[in-house]
Formats: C-alpha cells, sequence, structure tokens
C-alpha cells in the first residue's frame, strides 16, 4: 500500500472516529493505580491462564482472555461487572463462585484494586 | 453509417468521451459518498419508530419484498390445505405466534405489535392477494429488518403449512367464526420444531447460532452481529480449556451446556433457550472448530 493511500486511510478513520458517538460506561475503581496492576498481573503469573494485552507472556487459554475487560456485562457468568465486585473476585473467585476453575490468590485489597484498575484500563 | 447522419465531433475521439464519462461517474459515486457520510455522521437520519418512511421509499420496499418472495417461493408446491384438522392445528399456532402482531378478524394486535415500523400486515388481507406459497415462505423464513422472525426454527414444517392453511380461511371468517375456531384449538398444540428436519452446512449453523438469539450476547467468530460482551467471546474456541468455569471443554460438555445451562452451573446468567438438540450438536462442532 502506498503512502499516500496509508495517510488517506489514517486520515478517515480519524474523522469516522471522532464523529462517532462515545460508548459510554468506564468502570472506575477508587484508588486503583492501573501501572501497579500491570505490575502485579505479571508478578502474580496471572498470564498462565488469561490472554491479558500489555502483560508479556500472557497467552494462558485455561481462563477468558481479558482483552476489552471493561466492557463486559458480567464476571464468570454470574456477577454485574462491577469494580467493587471485580477486586473482591480477582483475590478470592472460589468463595464467590464455587464451581470456576480460578482459584484463589493471595494478594492485598491494594494489589486487588490495582489488577481491577488495569483490567478496566484495557 | 450513411453520409446524411452528421457526425458529432467527440466521434472522432472516442478516448476523451469515454475519460470524461468515466472521471464523471467516479466523481458523482464520491460526491453521492460524501452526502451519505455527512447524513448518517451528522445524525440526521432519524432512527425512530416514529418516523415514517417516505411514501415511495413505503412503496419500493413493499415492492421489493414482493419480487423477492415470489423469486424466492417459486420450487414451492402447497400440499392439500382444505382441510379441517390443518386449519384448525394453524389456528392453534396463528392464536399463540401471530395473532399478537398480527391481530385477527376483531381482534387488534397487542401493545407490542401495535407501534412497530413497518406495522406487521393484516394477514387477512395477504391471505387474499398472496399465494400460499408465498405466505408459506414469508412465515418459515421471516422477512430481515421488519420484526418478522423465521419461524422455521420454531415450529414444525407440519405446523408451518398447518398456519398456511388457517391463514387462506382468515379472509372469509368473521368475528365469531374466529372467536369459536379460536376457542376450540386453545385445546390443540403447535408443534414446536424440535422434529424438524436438520441440514448441517456452515453456512446453516451460522444461522442457527442466529435465530437461538446467540449472537445478542455473544460475538461469535464468522457470525456477524452486534459487538455484544454479555456473554463470552465464541472466537479460537477449540483452545479453550473449560466451558462455563469449570467443565472440560469437549463436543459432550459444550451439548449439555447449551440445552440446560443450569443443570451444569446453577447461577450462570445464560438462559435456557430450548434449543433443540440437533442445533445444540452443530453450534458445539462449529466452535470446536475455531482455530
Amino acid at each position: 500500500m502506498s503512502v499516500t493511500a496509508r495517510i488517506a486511510i489514517g486520515w478517515l478513520y480519524l474523522v469516522l472516529c471522532g464523529c462517532m458517538a462515545p460508548e459510554g460506561y468506564e468502570p472506575h475503581v477508587p484508588e486503583g493505580d492501573p501501572r501497579q496492576g500491570r505490575e502485579v498481573l505479571a508478578e502474580l503469573e496471572c498470564g498462565v491462564c488469561h490472554v491479558i494485552p500489555g502483560v508479556p507472556g500472557a497467552r494462558g487459554r485455561v481462563g477468558p482472555a481479558l482483552a476489552d475487560y471493561k466492557r463486559n456485562v458480567y464476571i464468570a457468568g454470574r456477577y454485574p461487572n462491577d469494580p467493587d465486585i471485580l477486586t473482591r473476585f480477582v483475590r478470592d473467585a472460589p468463595s464467590m463462585s464455587p464451581d470456576t476453575a480460578m482459584p484463589a490468590i493471595e494478594m492485598s485489597e491494594a494489589q486487588a484494586r490495582d489488577i481491577a484498575a488495569y483490567l478496566y484500563s484495557l | 453509417m450513411p453520409s446524411w447522419i452528421h457526425k458529432p465531433s467527440w466521434v472522432h475521439k472516442p478516448t476523451r468521451k469515454i475519460v470524461l464519462l468515466v472521471t464523471g461517474a467516479i466523481a458523482l459515486v464520491l460526491f453521492g459518498a460524501l452526502g451519505a457520510a455527512v447524513v448518517l455522521l451528522s445524525g440526521a437520519y432519524s432512527t425512530a419508530a416514529t418516523t415514517q418512511h417516505f411514501k415511495i421509499t413505503h412503496r419500493l420496499l413493499d415492492a421489493g419484498l414482493r419480487y423477492s418472495v415470489r423469486a424466492s417461493a417459486s420450487d414451492i408446491q402447497a400440499p392439500i390445505l382444505d382441510e379441517p384438522h390443518k386449519y384448525e392445528q394453524g389456528a392453534a399456532c396463528y392464536r399463540l405466534h401471530c395473532a399478537q402482531c398480527h391481530g385477527a378478524p376483531g381482534i387488534a394486535p397487542d401493545e407490542e405489535g401495535r407501534g412497530m415500523l413497518p406495522i406487521a400486515s393484516n394477514l387477512a388481507q395477504s391471505a387474499r392477494e398472496w399465494p400460499a406459497e408465498w405466505l408459506y415462505y414469508v412465515t418459515k423464513k421471516g422477512v430481515r429488518m421488519s420484526g418478522m422472525p423465521a419461524w422455521e426454527f420454531r415450529m414444525s414444517e407440519e405446523s408451518l403449512w398447518s398456519t398456511v392453511a388457517f391463514l387462506t380461511r382468515l379472509p372469509s371468517l368473521t368475528r365469531a367464526e374466529y372467536a369459536q375456531l379460536s376457542q376450540y384449538s386453545a385445546q390443540l398444540e403447535c408443534e414446536s420444531a424440535e422434529g424438524a428436519e436438520m441440514q448441517a452446512s456452515e453456512d446453516r449453523t451460522k444461522i442457527v447460532f442466529r435465530q437461538y438469539a446467540c449472537h445478542s450476547c455473544h460475538r461469535i467468530e464468522g457470525v456477524v452481529g452486534p459487538k455484544s460482551y454479555v456473554g463470552p467471546a465464541l472466537v479460537e474456541w477449540s483452545h479453550r480449556k473449560y466451558l462455563a468455569g469449570t467443565l472440560p471443554n469437549n463436543e459432550e460438555n459444550l451439548v449439555r451446556f447449551i440445552l440446560d445451562p443450569q443443570a451444569v452451573r446453577p447461577h450462570s446468567l445464560m438462559p435456557k433457550l430450548e434449543v433443540a438438540p440437533a442445533h445444540a450438536r452443530q453450534m458445539a462442532r462449529y466452535l470446536l472448530e475455531l482455530e
């Protein structure tokens, strides 16, 4: 593709997206730090089971891919996807959904908030 | 060319004429596309169900429907329909599935049916004017962008024809006769599509997904639909280890879950969709082939 064509397409894309109505809901995790969250996700090796954009090596296929997470309506097929619930779920999934394959993972409340904040930033 | 015909000057320069025509055509298309983009992006096009089409648009769409149905129904041959057991069973189907939007002699459509755009046809008139084969085709396949569903996924083949048998009688029924027939048919069942013949093909499977409304919650690879994030995306599905959070991902478990999600996971928000077992298997196979 020629440079001109690329520029034209890029320009058109910008114009169209610029005019698009916004998608709406942006969940916000109070005191959650998305940057920290990304590091915690890498540290705890969440990528063994999940595809997580931005986390190196996170290409697991055991659990669902976590791209576009903020747009998901539900967590684990049974809870509304809301910041408080997600913060609890990432720490202790089995207590909320006993039939899930996701284990409880040791982490602090703050780390859970950071993870939730990062997932919502995707 | 006889000598008395005056040759215009451009005859000698065919290339110039072609260049002019092509440039003009391209300019026209670009201009049209630009106009369409402006209308679309400015939000000027109303999608409200209170904004009717222009009269000419409405007439054109009507005509388009008729030509399309005529062409599609040309190979269909109606069975004998004028038999009491057929139109009586058809009356049961009509009362259960059709009267809500189409109304019936002396009976208005329900709330859901009244404000629709386009409005559902009054079938007493359709049945007067359309041959049985057309009625069958529209009932079976539905009408795109009109709200008319495809009943082949909800009614057996026999019930479809029974419904048409009832429709052919509809124009001749008085209010009292309809009430009587409808009351009598209340004891009859409209047979569901459970036993309907299934042909498995990739295109057919995509239709099956859509006909159970799967794509209203799931993004499904190869199936065009809304960008829905209600349920998990069904892409690259063969790589998934688990389904519904806990079951090993294989054909038998997928079929089980599709047929009765709550039997597998009582709290799952996925509803039971009364999927015919053959359809569930078709879906499972399709998903497990997604690389």
